[in-house]
């Protein structure tokens, strides 16, 4: 099984990595190049929410803070888009590493209402300050290489999918979150530290997010409150994650390559019935809620999981077992 | 500029008025079924547009609909609470989560029905109430009270005062009380749980479509004005604890005065960004709301 | 386990599949047209959509554009803009690249517009945008997108100085605005006449979108303004009327924006909305002769009530004058239906040169300067509302009927 999981993965890789090759349509590859952003924004986001328990509904911002950092550096200080990048992810991850602190003490719809507050007020700020631009947004210098934002979102979201792979499905950092999200308390019974590994997972998650935040802003060419800062991005990693399977990284991927193919394909060849398409996604999204609460993936490989558990640990030794045994009824891969 | 400070109190406690009838019935109901109710705004969108076309068909009083609507969508509430109950109470996932998912899919499903049905423009809910103005001049204060606003008000706090009667005089309101408190232990009690919840959240979206009658006569309507209303609703609700009732009017008058405050006294560009920020720093210093007493 | 992995590389294969492109031979000019059908903007979306079906409808009605006597019918595509840059960007991709279209009528927002423009100017395919007006995609100076409201800073002047010019003389003004890029920039270009006109601004503010502005305006009426100014949306123009009446003050004059002149905002605010002013470069009857289509503003007016029952408002007139300006460069250079890049470089140097009547006044697009490929043709016009009706009250030349000053009070309604 786990080769050829491996083997599957790596096809699908490898046709990514070809596709530009053979396609020369540069709208599928504009559609490709948002659907794989979608699928590192997905992802990211339930780092946070679906392996820790915490319900970010401000991951919108650390996109938009990437955005504007990017837009800001280009555009005001000049730098070039290699040495501005980086400093999106960063500013990112700096943003969640001083909002984690007092925010992560909360929990449940408390967490979710704060960061949400959180991500209106820094919406708010961008509006109000000069060197954002206002309401008027931010245009950046257009470099329209379809091929080139292909590949650098597609080599930045297989990075960030591998490294998260790693460090949450290989590494024991991955249990000891999915520790947290199962029973605070016991976890810091177990000798966790709860407060930094809420902190790491929360960085975690901002960091791609604002480095995406950044690629999109030098590729769309145009940057404004609304659509960066916006409830945009939060909901549709909220909606996509719910409906792939949480706590997983195949599930959310899963979900934003459906929940995109979806919306994209509604847009691009029912655009007379774009309200349907409203009530088609809602009603779609509550649905899925009641009838595959556990989401697409979960639902569909949870009685394989099921059935091999007894035999199969995969758990580090050094592990303490109580830990995997909070952590198992999840593990949906 | 301190003359001023009366009528920013005096707006300032007539908005808190309107947030009270947004916020009083969701509060209830996440105290008693743990739901954050995503589409809030759109149950009011829809009680707007009901009173828009009643007074347009009829040519009477919106105010005079307000039973019939509460009625209305009393039913409607009643009988989605069941599938919002399975949501909630699915052993699956993470139920709070789902119910909060379940209630975004329903927000973006009404909102698409709205501007299918209602068209896209904004409007206005004409009422005889919307014409005159209480001015205190002669009392030697520079107050006005909008006529409108003073019957937002009061509908207000007739609501808080017929909510607080339910719930403390009445069996019912036992029910709910031992509900929010323990919800297995209520069943024990002999509560019904599943037809307590359909009461209260019937009783919420009859309310919140009441208020958006109430919100179209003061303000305007419009198939996308939903959104706005869950953020205020939200925001009560939080400062107030969440589901805890008797916070929600303090709530809501102190997100008025904040607004009037600064929309007088600051620059009314920063009124949202101070309005999310307060948010934020007492979820932080006081995570269960202003009195410490959320759930 | 099989069936499971099966179902998600068929879901993933679905992806690829994008519907087959046809080589474009055709007799008919393909005209895709990107605007906000669905988000926040939906309103604005769909009334640039009224305007650009309009003039299509009107075309196809008289057989089509008539190019070195033949009579090529048009066809408008459409793609949802989403009221999301990202989404236009990629809507301009669709239509050009999967479509093939001919040419391109322009989003409702700046903001999309600006995220347009350099894929339109990077596949060198020409874009009018009928209703986007923020200075800022002018000072860009894209190549191939034009628009033909004229930008707002542009307008904004007119009014003042009609108000200035009313006795007695209106001397104090207060300017809100609310804060989202056209809005804002309204009120700024407000102030900026007000300044220039001696007008003493007695309070200068830009609010959050879509709030109550009640306690600002209770602020506003103990200064006691002769003027008020607002620039907004359509939501925000009710609410502010609304809050006006509320707290009982009544300036000498209030001025909005173009958001007015539309029916929708009579309809909503009724006799409230009596002897508001408006600035605007277009009314359904406005004083222009055209020898394009319509043969003035009245019939175009009486066109739109018959389609839409709406007389349309100036966004909706500019986006089918936006159509006309087409018709009128592709006229001039002979061009037929699939151009191919040099025919398009062809029609953007006769956009640049055209001067035409049309029922919306005269097109005529700027080559330079901070207007570039701004429509400078046309004169603004002071509008108020009169018994339901809009009436041109300024400048001099287009007076319809007298201004009516002081504005009567709310109370005496």
């Amino acid at each position: 099984m786990k080769n050829r999981g491996a083997t599957i993965l790596a096809i699908i890789g490898a046709a990514l990595l070809i596709l530009p090759l053979v396609v020369h349509d540069t709208f599928v590859l504009r559609v490709l190049t948002e659907g794989v952003m979608w699928i590192g924004l997905a992802i990211a986001f339930d780092v946070i929410a679906g392996y820790t328990g915490y319900l970010n509904f401000g991951h919108g911002a650390f996109f938009g803070i990437g955005a504007y950092t990017i837009g800001i550096l280009m555009m005001q200080a000049n730098l070039p888009f290699w040495a501005a990048l980086p400093a999106g992810g960063v500013a990112a991850a700096v943003v969640a590493l001083i909002a984690g602190i007092p925010t992560l003490r909360l929990k449940g719809a408390y967490f979710a209402i704060a960061t949400w507050a959180l991500s209106r007020a820094i919406q708010q700020l961008a509006l109000n300050v000069e060197f954002t631009g206002g309401p008027d947004g931010m245009r950046l210098e257009a470099f329209l290489n379809p091929q080139f934002f292909y590949y650098l979102m597609l080599i930045t979201v297989g990075a960030t999918f591998a490294i998260l792979w790693y460090l949450l499905e290989r590494a024991p950092f991955g249990l000891k979150l999915k520790a947290i999200r199962e029973d605070e308390e016991g976890a810091k019974a177990l000798g966790l530290n709860p407060t930094k590994l809420k902190m790491q997972s929360f960085v975690l998650s901002a960091l791609p997010t604002g480095i995406l935040g950044g690629i999109y802003a030098y590729w769309i060419t145009f940057i404004d409150p609304s659509s960066t800062l916006g409830d945009l991005v939060s909901d549709q990693a909220v909606v996509m994650v719910v409906f792939g399977g949480m706590g997983t990284l195949f599930g959310p991927a899963l979900g934003a390559i459906l929940i995109f193919a979806f919306k994209t394909i509604f847009w691009a060849y029912l655009s007379d019935f774009q309200l349907l398409y409203l009530i088609i996604l809602g009603a779609l999204i509550a649905i899925s809620v009641i009838f595959i609460p556990n989401g697409l993936w979960g639902t569909m490989f949870k009685r394989k999981a099921d059935a091999t558990r007894p035999q199969h640990q995969p758990e580090p030794a050094s592990e303490p077992a109580a830990l995997s045994a909070v952590a198992a009824p999840e593990e949906g891969n | 500029m301190m003359e001023l400070l009366p009528q920013a109190l005096t707006d300032g406690i007539l908005l808190g008025g309107i947030y009270i009838t947004i916020a009083i019935a969701f509060s209830l109901t996440y105290g008693v079924m743990h739901v954050i109710d995503f589409a809030v705004g759109e149950w009011i969108m829809f009680g707007a547009f009901t009173g828009y076309y009643l007074n347009k068909w009829t040519g009477l009083d919106p105010f005079l609909f307000l039973p019939v609507i509460f009625v209305l969508y009393f039913g409607v509430g009643y009988l989605i609470q069941p599938v919002i109950h399975r949501v909630l109470s699915g052993t699956k996932g993470n139920p709070f989560l789902m119910g909060l998912v379940f209630t975004f899919g329903l927000a973006i499903m009404f909102r698409g029905l709205a501007l299918t049905a209602f068209g896209f423009y904004s409007n206005s809910i004409p009422s005889a109430f919307s014409e005159g103005s209480f001015d205190l001049e002669p009392l030697g204060l520079t107050v006005t009270i909008p006529t409108v606003r003073l019957v937002g008000l009061a509908y207000a706090l007739a609501i808080t005062l017929i909510l607080h009667y339910l719930l403390k005089k009445t069996n019912f309101g036992l029910g709910v009380r031992a509900l929010a408190q323990h919800k297995d232990a209520a069943g024990l009690m002999g509560v019904n749980s599943k037809r307590t919840g359909s009461y209260v959240y019937g009783i919420y979206v009859g309310i919140s479509a009441m208020t958006g009658v109430l919100l179209g006569c003061i303000l305007s309507i419009g198939a996308q004005m939903g959104n706005e209303y869950t953020i205020f609703a939200f925001f009560v609700v939080v400062l107030a604890g969440m589901g805890y009732l008797a916070g929600v009017p303090w709530a809501a008058l102190l997100l008025g005065l904040v607004q009037s405050i600064f929309m007088i006294y600051f620059n009314p560009s920063h009124t949202l960004l101070a309005v999310f920020a307060i948010l934020y720093i007492i979820l932080l210093i006081s995570p269960r709301g202003l009195f410490g007493k959320g759930v | 386990m099989k069936f499971g992995f099966v179902r998600v590389l068929l879901l993933i294969a679905a992806l690829f599949v994008a519907i087959p492109v046809h080589a474009e031979q055709r007799n008919f000019f393909k005209i895709g047209v990107i605007t906000e059908l669905s988000g926040d903007l939906v309103t604005g979306g769909n009334i640039t959509k009224r305007g650009y079906d309009l003039w299509a409808q009107e075309v196809n009605a008289k057989g089509g554009i008539e190019i070195q006597g033949k009579k090529y019918p048009v066809k408008l595509v459409y793609a949802d803009a989403q009221s999301n840059p990202a989404a236009g960007a990629a809507a301009a991709e669709r239509l050009i690249t999967q479509e093939k279209v001919d040419f391109i009528l322009g989003p409702y927002s700046s903001g999309v517009t600006l995220a347009v423009a350099p894929v339109v100017d990077k596949y060198k395919i020409p874009m009018i945008t009928g209703s986007a007006e923020s200075p800022l995609i002018w000072k860009n100076k894209f190549k191939y997108t034009f628009g033909t409201i004229p930008p707002i800073n542009f307008t904004g002047a007119t009014s003042i100085k009609t108000l200035t010019e009313l006795k007695p003389a209106p001397k104090t003004i207060a300017i809100i605005g609310s804060n989202d890029a056209f809005s804002k920039a309204t009120a700024e270009s407000y102030k900026a006449a007000a300044e220039k006109a001696k007008l003493k601004i007695v309070k200068f503010s830009i609010v959050p979108s879509g709030q109550d502005m009640t306690p600002l305006l209770s602020a506003v009426r103990s200064m006691k303004p002769d003027v008020i100014a607002f620039g907004g949306h359509d939501e925000e123009h009710v609410k502010f009327v609304k809050a006006l009446k509320q707290i009982g003050y009544t300036p000498k004059a209030l001025l909005m924006h173009c958001g007015i002149t539309d029916k929708a905002f009579i309809d909503a605010v009724g006799k409230d909305g009596d002897q508001i002013f408006g600035t605007t470069c277009w009314t359904g009857t406005a004083k222009t002769k055209s020898k394009v289509l319509w043969p003035n503003a009245a019939a175009y007016a009486a066109a739109s009530q018959k389609a839409f029952n709406n007389p349309g408002d100036y966004t909706q007139g500019g986006c089918s004058a936006a159509g006309i300006a087409f018709q009128t460069a592709l006229q001039k250079i002979g061009a037929k239906p699939g151009m191919d890049e040099a025919t398009r470089t062809k029609l953007i140097q006769a956009l640049e040169q055209i001067d035409v009547q049309t029922f919306y006044g005269r097109v005529k697009f700027a080559t330079s300067g901070e207007f570039y490929h701004a429509n400078v043709g046309l004169d603004p016009l002071t509008i108020q509302i009169q018994g339901g009706h809009v009436k041109t009250v300024g400048p001099k030349a287009s007076v319809e009927a007298a201004a009516i000053y002081p504005m009567k009070e709310w109370k005496s309604r």
